[in-house]
């Protein structure tokens, strides 16, 4: 074994120049460029419609504005995304804004006061749609499509009565004989959880800059991206050019959380670099990255439990609906992650789960640190707490009683053997927390 | 209009407009980079530098204010023969940088808490900091940072950096 670095302390490679403020991050590269243009999008007004017609003239006769750019532009260009390619580069004529980060136009201008003059100028015609806010709404029979030129196959699982029109996804697990673990059961507790959206917030939002070569006919992009070589294929594919084509400089990046595994400001950028032959800049400001990106899903969870009047889970049930917004970004993966940790670190003989990604009208969802598992986290402790008090049982020793051990198996039948800590863990919160038994009554 | 200022102890003169923003002028036309923008709200401190002695969020002050102000930051606080201030080397030795996107702010408000207090307790470490977002530590190696870098300036490792730039 490496006796340099391993039990040793070591500074991080980059700090001297990030504690200095050398270090390098987008948009301390725009000084390199002397004649950057500057792109502003025009985003979704609306965030469910057809846009019917566009008229950009008022925007190139604003001074200063070298371009505006719209899908009509670009009849080359092909939907974008992390897992399933559904997100349009920018909405055409009678196509459909899903949320208000939907782009409509890039405007190009020398500065960045005149990209926006010239935004605000842009004349837009649409045909509002019913909107769609929320996962529950986008499951009944009657609700809107939101992806209707999308092909969703779904097992019907739990409710065959399930209208499966805006699922993105669904997943279930069967561990075992639920039914008999209910039966087995001397008290079941059903309750229904719910997380809301959290936005990751890295402090550098998204920027970019963008430069064309010519000769090589290569796309120069600065920019941070979570997954460089994904976002270099994405954005090759979406443009219909091979990926040898599309470099990728990544700067210094302050921050990210899962935002960044999303492509943002790259493709709006590589379009106009390349059309204009000139470097490109597009920074976003905190505003557009709330509105545009990814955020964290909320979900609905029901957990159903069977245990024994000893204290010993006997079955576990868990339905959980995730709204993935208007895009599936990460959603198909965080859905399935949060599934598998829906007993948490809980030892379950039965379990049956079944969960939903759902397409609505919300700023679309992706990664962001625990990638599912976190949402689901709340819920089944949540559901602990209230199972430990309906038996008058000490929360703690409830847990201990069911936290797995080498030898125990998750849902998705894995058997662990080493690393489980569980047991340590709870016994260290108990110490540190000075909780004791019985503390939960007073 | 023209403004004169002095910045991490350099004097200069530069054109400005009434809507330009201190930070702005920092950045682009002096090319010191080390302040940033997260917010533009003055609710982040990424952008905080020492005006006239005081940490301002310099997304808020319009360049006209900068006409005669003393401005100091976090590329100034390097001695002429490239060596650390103590708090930045306590930044670094603590772990405190992570994204890093936050810390030229952090460390000009912790330069200015030590002026006023050069061993702050760990309550008012956290206050002063208070203004500055980090999205990354969960701020303790941050606290610590502020407390090593107290700790070695008090025991005199190099009383120099003591000047009031």
């Amino acid at each position: 074994m490496g006796t340099r670095f391993v039990g040793k302390k070591v500074n991080k490679v980059d700090a001297r120049q990030k504690v200095t403020g050398e270090a390098k991050y987008t948009e301390d590269l725009v000084n390199d460029f002397a004649d950057l243009l500057h792109i502003r999008v025009l985003r979704a007004p609306h965030p469910h419609a057809y846009l019917r017609e566009i008229n950009v003239e008022p925007a190139r006769e604003v001074a200063g504005v070298v371009e505006v750019f719209t899908a009509a532009d670009f009849p080359e260009l092909t939907e974008f995304g992390l897992i399933i390619k559904d997100q349009p580069v920018l909405v055409g004529i009678d196509q459909k804004m899903r949320y208000l980060g939907d782009a409509l136009a890039l405007v190009v201008a020398e500065t960045d006061a005149a990209a926006l003059r010239g935004r605000d100028r842009i004349e837009l015609e649409i045909e509002e749609l019913e909107v769609v806010d929320n996962p529950l709404r986008s499951m009944e029979q009657d609700c809107i499509q939101i992806h209707e030129d999308h092909e969703i196959e779904v097992t019907h699982y739990l409710d065959p009565e399930m209208c499966c029109d805006n699922i993105l996804s669904d997943n279930y697990l069967d561990k075992a004989d639920v039914k008999k673990g209910f039966a087995e059961a001397d008290l079941i507790v059903e309750r229904e959880y719910q997380t809301q959206f959290v936005e990751q917030l890295p402090l550098q939002v998204e920027k970019g800059i963008a430069d064309y070569d010519e000769e090589s006919e290569e796309i120069i992009i600065w920019a941070a991206s979570q997954w460089l070589h994904d976002t270099q294929a994405d954005i090759a594919q979406a443009m219909g050019v091979t990926k040898d084509k599309i470099r990728i400089k990544q700067p210094v990046i302050g921050g990210a959380f899962g935002k960044k595994e999303d492509i943002s400001v790259h493709i709006h950028l590589a379009l106009a670099a390349r059309e204009l032959k000139r470097p490109v800049q597009l920074i976003y400001n905190r505003e557009e990255s709330m509105i545009a990106q990814s955020k964290r899903h909320p979900q609905i969870i029901r957990h159903k439990t069977g245990v024994s009047s000893e204290g010993k889970l006997t079955a576990w049930q868990t339905e959980m609906i995730m709204d993935t917004g208007a895009y599936a970004s990460s959603g198909p993966a965080v859905v399935r992650n949060a599934m598998f940790h829906c007993t948490g670190p809980y030892q379950a003989p039965n379990v049956r789960a079944a969960c939903y990604a759902v397409y609505t009208n919300n700023t679309y969802c992706g990664a962001m640190r625990g990638f599912g598992a976190t949402q689901m986290a709340f819920a089944y402790d949540s559901q602990m707490d209230v199972i430990a008090r309906e038996l008058g049982m000490d929360p703690a020793d409830f847990r201990m009683r069911n936290a797995y051990q080498p030898g125990s198996t998750t849902p998705g039948g894995e058997k662990l053997e080493l690393g489980v800590n569980v047991r340590e863990t709870i016994a260290e919160a108990r110490r540190l927390s000075s909780w004791r038994e019985g503390d939960n009554n007073a | 209009m023209e403004i004169t200022f002095t910045i991490n102890n350099e004097k200069r003169s530069l054109e400005v407009s009434p809507h330009q923003r201190l930070l702005d002028i920092i950045r682009k036309d002096l090319g010191l980079t080390a302040a940033k923008e997260g917010c533009g709200k003055g609710e982040c401190g990424a952008c905080t530098v020492l005006f006239n002695g005081e940490p301002v969020a310099s997304c808020l002050v319009l360049a006209p204010q900068a006409d005669g102000a003393e401005i100091l930051t976090v590329e100034g606080l390097i001695s002429r023969e490239g060596e650390l201030h103590p708090l930045q080397q306590a930044f670094l030795d603590t772990g405190a940088v992570q994204c890093g996107f936050c810390i030229p702010g952090s460390i000009m408000t912790g330069y200015r808490l030590l002026q006023d207090n050069p061993e702050p307790k760990r309550e008012e470490v956290r206050q002063a900091l208070a203004g500055n977002i980090c999205r990354c530590t969960g701020y303790q190696k941050i606290v610590d940072a502020v407390q090593l870098a107290a700790s070695r300036m008090q025991s005199g490792g190099d009383s120099s950096w003591a000047q009031d730039l």
